[in-house]
């Protein structure tokens, strides 16, 4: 018993961390459309910058620097490249995030040379241990600042004028027009809010509690772990996001031990498969009605 | 409607590129056959003055830390051999490639290098062992391979320098036995990589579980898992007593550092490539106390007078480079090339046949304890099955104290390896 | 590379008649010379396989890429699943023409080579079918992600069925390739050509190069055919396909089948080039791996989405150029310093098909096909997208 409810709040506590790099994807489709695979690369950047000036700043002026580059970096992807790529529809542009993608991914793991570096000094490998079963420390802050995070996205979704503009686009991107919604500056602030939650999210990440090694490569493909929580959620659902994280991150604990740990990473993208054969946008995600 | 001009660019760059390759390809192959000087067959990698030796090496992948101190460990005994006059009146080459632990990329260098080359001093990467298998056959290149499997003993040009990891792994569980870590009848969990590195591990650990009615919790995982919590967590729930691992110096620190957070606290033992000493500046290092390894070749701080030597020697050539075991292994492959390279000169015969036929020929090679004596006369045989016992301390230079120097258990003696024949 | 000259007359307007037929005669002398070129490369390279060995994986990467630029370019479906299907090809040909193995614990039916490659291509086919409740149901990116679960499960069967694919420890041998008694491998006495003998490696070029060839003509005249309309009909508007009397479902399942066995077969190609079967590692860094997956998808990219000549290109530019690197690293001593961060083969090559794959998608959707039509057609009045694609 003890076993499946550490499991549990092992899947938990990766879940929260899961749903911020999820809500990233959905945050970006939401508003245009596009997939974004560039999300690990943002991830990268704002790790690498919080590694670069940690010592120098200090950890908290560096990981406030980082979430910022991350945001950056997202603004200038799309003010650069997606918004001048107009005649490009959205699947095309979703390829065009891969060919950044790689380029990001490359630069910066060269930049980091031998190093893998660990950037959750307050809080990683500090667990927290009772009755039996263990808390650790990251996963934890992670899970607060989700839910503060998630909380505060889904007030200024409903009630600042960014969230009604965005759901209006989202709806109906020409309406939206008319009605004098600035498409350019809605898209522009979703990609800078997704690239803001990649810096966060890279500060739990690249830690010894959540991914057991610090920024690189691998960091890069927790990312691509994230994809199917963005998809089974369904790609334009912000709920859909939070729960599909939560999932993947049980499935994942849960199928490690029940079924067998080289079978968890399988898992993940099989329940995805399932759900998106039941349901092909997904739990939350509004169906595709076929336009003539 | 096609474009002609586009397919003129692509053939004038066709034909452009043959006319390169028309002339790379005419310098290739100038090895010859025959008698050289003093006497000596030779075919390919020798000349008149010098022998050259490969270096298949990761110089950018993720075994870069290893094949760095490998190759600056090979650099040093070249340094040093042709310091005091060279072999069979022939200076040492080295010929150094970097496949980047690619496959496909050292499949294409292969066949560039292979004509320059009398055999192959450092091969990283179990992949690209694999890849090359029958090409070392076909060609009878003499390998010294950096992986420690004896699964890859059944390809006779494989030249194993030390101990396999399976042997590594029974001489460490003996001595946590021996120093009553762990009983008959206990369970122990066992952590592998998926391929031949781990899996030749587990065979210890099966062997050894089987000789003291041990059950083995066994977890397979890959080599870029570096979150083994869920698996810690499942060997807390199986009662485990001791931990083995057969992994990456990462999820080393991932399996200890859950050991420690998950309050289950029992000695681990890990083999040669579990450890890094860069592990001590990451926030697993408090957790590290309950590790010890067992490898072949003597920790980078070993206090064997040679291995100081070596150490010392490439701390003042390389300052840069990074500090871990693989300098002396590095130093050792050559060690027991310079003995096959002696021997073969003795019977006149440095072809890539006669280096085979010397090298089966040698029952007791020793290279000043930086590993044990090695017999190569028995194929498929490791050619040793001693092993160093070392536990993690932090001041020590490259993280580990010997415990228990060359240790070999009765266990051990009495193993068949896999590919053994008598 | 000249599917542009089959647009067909009734929706062009009919091209002046005069230029037409010494445009002809310059296209059959050069694609001529371009064969004779191909041929001849043994030669060229003579005993240095090394760089046999380069142009052999580029052969593999284009009938890949072919395969793939006909599923996603033409028929709408974005697939990552290339290197699942490469695994499926390589193992299926092991098992199929290989025998149990030294201690008896693999599989191996011992069928002869040829069947055996044809039995993985259409096992590949088969699996590809199999797939078509996901592959017919889902659109874009969700089938993308979708396909990607595929490389993931690759990678778990790869593992766990070492009776199959030989394990990750050792992997398998795959069965020497032969064509009746006519074996690809080194022989005494060999054949000559220009005094260059035709051994394993060069034996293996004019299989690939083969093989290559009849992939590519394939491929365009499915791409000319009634398949390829239904295809664009499909990715085009499916309702409106629908409406036209295609059967979207079928249509798009026999895409992917199609494709998938393509795969299938660069993925036999794979196993004999590289003498081995063997399940990769991890998924990320291997010859079944995600990076493959991107590869393979910038390559059509780059190419420009749907065009077979373009697909050629961006294998040449995807698979060659790391090897042509690596091999200059070596040859000239380029990238010293990669290990001190400097710019390794690897690194490079992932900037430029990186950079190729963004502008192709900012300024040139069409890819390399339609950038080399420009060249051609100084009067390229026609819009880049679905150019080459009618």
């Amino acid at each position: 018993m003890n076993t499946f409810l550490q499991l549990v709040l092992n899947g938990l506590g990766k879940g929260a961390v899961y749903a911020l790099l999820a809500l990233g994807f959905v945050v970006i489709f939401k508003a245009t459309e596009v997939v974004n695979f560039a999300h690990g690369s943002l991830v990268l950047i704002g790790g690498y910058m919080v590694y670069a000036t940690k010592d120098a700043l200090g950890w908290p002026a560096a990981a406030a620097l980082g979430i910022v580059s991350a945001a950056l970096a997202a603004l200038l992807i799309e003010r650069l490249l997606i918004a001048h790529a107009r005649n490009a529809d959205v699947n095309s542009l979703a390829l065009l995030t891969i060919g950044v993608d790689v380029i990001i991914t490359e630069e910066i793991v060269r930049r980091l040379r031998a190093d893998i570096p660990f950037i959750g000094d307050p809080y990683d490998a500090q667990p927290l241990q009772a009755a039996g079963l263990t808390v650790f420390r990251t996963q934890l802050v992670a899970l607060i600042v989700g839910i503060v995070l998630i909380t505060a996205f889904f007030l200024a979704f409903r009630f600042s004028s960014w969230g009604v503009a965005m759901r209006a686009q989202a709806e109906n991107r020409e309406a939206a027009a008319l009605m004098g919604i600035r498409s350019s500056r809605v898209t522009a602030t979703a990609w800078l809010l997704a690239g803001a939650l990649a810096g966060v999210a890279v500060l739990f990440m690249a830690t010894q509690d959540f991914s057991g090694a610090g920024l690189g490569r691998g960091t890069h493909a927790i990312a691509l772990i994230a994809f199917p929580a963005a998809i089974l959620g369904g790609l334009d659902s912000t709920v859909g996001a939070v729960v599909g994280g939560l999932i993947v991150g049980l499935t994942e604990a849960l199928s490690a031990q029940y079924v067998s740990f080289e079978f968890s990473k399988s898992a993940v993208f099989l329940v995805m498969l399932l759900i998106l054969v039941i349901r092909p946008s997904g739990l939350f995600g509004t169906r595709e009605l076929s336009r003539v | 409607m096609i474009d002609r001009r586009r397919r003129l660019a692509a053939l004038a760059g066709g034909l452009a590129a043959g006319l390169v390759l028309a002339a790379c390809g005419s310098t290739a192959d100038n090895a010859s056959s025959g008698g050289g000087a003093g006497g000596v067959k030779t075919d390919k990698g020798v000349t008149d003055t010098t022998i050259t030796l490969g270096v298949m090496t990761d110089r950018t992948g993720v075994f870069k830390n290893l094949g760095e101190a490998l190759t600056g460990g090979n650099e040093l005994w070249v340094k040093d051999v042709n310091a005091a006059g060279g072999i069979c009146g022939r200076q040492l080459a080295l010929e150094v490639v970097d496949h980047g632990y690619k496959a496909d990329t050292a499949k294409t260098l292969y066949p560039q290098l292979e004509p320059k080359i009398l055999g192959i001093t450092q091969l990283v990467g179990s992949p690209v062992l694999a890849a090359l298998k029958q090409n070392l056959i076909d060609d009878n290149v003499l390998t010294a391979p950096a992986s420690w499997s004896s699964e890859i003993l059944n390809n006779p040009n494989v030249m194993m320098i030390g101990t396999t990891y399976d042997l590594e792994i029974i001489d460490g569980l003996a001595y946590l036995q021996q120093q009553g870590l762990i009983a008959d009848g206990d369970t122990i969990g066992h952590i592998y990589i998926d391929g031949e590195y781990g899996g030749n591990g587990l065979r210890g650990s099966k062997y050894y579980a089987s000789k003291h009615n041990m059950t083995v919790q066994e977890a397979k995982i890959t080599s870029t898992d570096n979150d083994l919590a869920n698996i810690v967590t499942g060997l807390k729930g199986a009662g485990v007593k001791a931990i083995v691992l057969t992994t990456t110096p990462g999820q080393t620190a991932s399996a200890m550092s859950n050991n420690a957070a998950l309050g289950l606290n029992v000695p681990v033992l890990g083999n040669n490539p579990t450890f890094d000493p860069a592990l001590l500046q990451s926030p697993a290092a408090a957790s590290l106390d309950k590790l010890y390894v067992a490898a072949s070749s003597a920790p980078f701080s070993s206090k064997t007078p040679k291995a100081v030597e070596v150490a010392n020697e490439y701390k003042a050539t390389y300052p840069d480079k990074p500090k871990n075991a693989g300098a002396q292994a590095g130093y050792v492959e050559s060690l027991v090339w310079q003995a096959v390279l002696e021997k073969a000169c003795q019977n006149g015969d440095l072809t890539r046949a006669g280096v085979q036929t010397a090298l089966k020929s040698l029952t007791s090679v020793t290279t000043d304890d930086l590993v044990a004596p090695l017999d190569y006369s028995i194929p498929g045989a490791p050619p040793t099955r001693g092993v160093y016992i070392a536990k993690v301390d932090q001041n020590a230079e490259g993280g580990l104290t010997e415990v228990a120097p060359l240790f070999t258990a009765p266990d051990a003696q009495g193993y068949k390896a896999p590919h053994q024949q008598s | 590379m000249s599917e542009v000259t089959v647009t067909p007359p009734e929706t062009e307007a009919p091209p002046t008649p005069a230029p037409r037929r010494p445009r002809n005669w310059l296209k059959i002398a050069g694609v001529t010379l371009f064969l004779v070129l191909l041929v001849l490369f043994p030669v060229f390279t003579g005993t240095d396989v090394a760089y046999l060995k380069a142009g052999q994986y580029v052969l593999i990467g284009v009938v890949g890429a072919v395969g793939l630029t006909m599923l996603v370019g033409q028929a709408g479906q974005l697939s990552l699943a290339t290197p699942f299907f490469l695994l499926v090809g390589a193992v299926s040909y092991a098992v199929l023409a290989g025998d149990s193995g030294d201690s008896g614990d693999l599989v191996g039916l011992g069928l002869p080579p040829v069947v055996a490659a044809v039995g993985a291509v259409v096992i590949c086919g088969l699996v590809g079918l199999a797939f078509a409740p996901v592959s017919g149901r889902l659109r874009g990116i969700y089938l993308g992600v979708a396909s990607l679960s595929l490389v993931f499960l690759g990678l778990y069967l790869g593992q766990s069925l070492d009776m199959l694919s030989g394990g990750t420890s050792t992997g398998r041998p795959p069965p020497t390739f032969a064509i009746f008694d006519f074996r690809f491998a080194n022989t005494e006495p060999a054949p000559t050509i220009l005094g260059v003998a035709v051994q394993k490696q060069q034996r293996l070029w004019y299989l690939f190069l083969v093989l290559a060839i009849g992939a590519y003509l394939l491929a365009r005249g499915a791409v000319r055919s009634r398949i390829g309309r239904a295809w664009r009909a499909v990715r085009d508007n499916e309702a409106a396909a629908t409406a036209m009397g295609v059967h979207v479902t079928r249509v798009k399942a026999g895409a992917f089948t199609i494709s998938s066995a393509y795969a299938g077969l660069a993925g036999v190609m794979t196993a004999l080039w590289l003498d081995l079967v063997k399940p990769d590692e991890n998924e990320f860094v291997g010859t079944y791996s995600i990076t493959v997956a991107i590869g393979y998808l910038a390559m059509v990219i780059i190419g420009g989405l749907g065009s077979i000549p373009g697909a050629v290109a961006g294998a040449v530019l995807v698979n060659g150029l790391p090897q042509l690197l690596t091999l200059g690293a070596t040859e000239f001593g380029w990238f010293a310093d990669a290990r001190f961060g400097g710019p390794s083969p690897v690194l490079i090559s992932a900037f430029v098909y990186g950079v190729a794959v963004v502008l192709v998608v900012m300024f040139e959707p069409g890819g390399l096909a339609a950038i080399g039509r420009r060249l051609a057609h100084v009067r390229a009045a026609r819009p880049t997208r679905g150019g080459d694609r009618g």
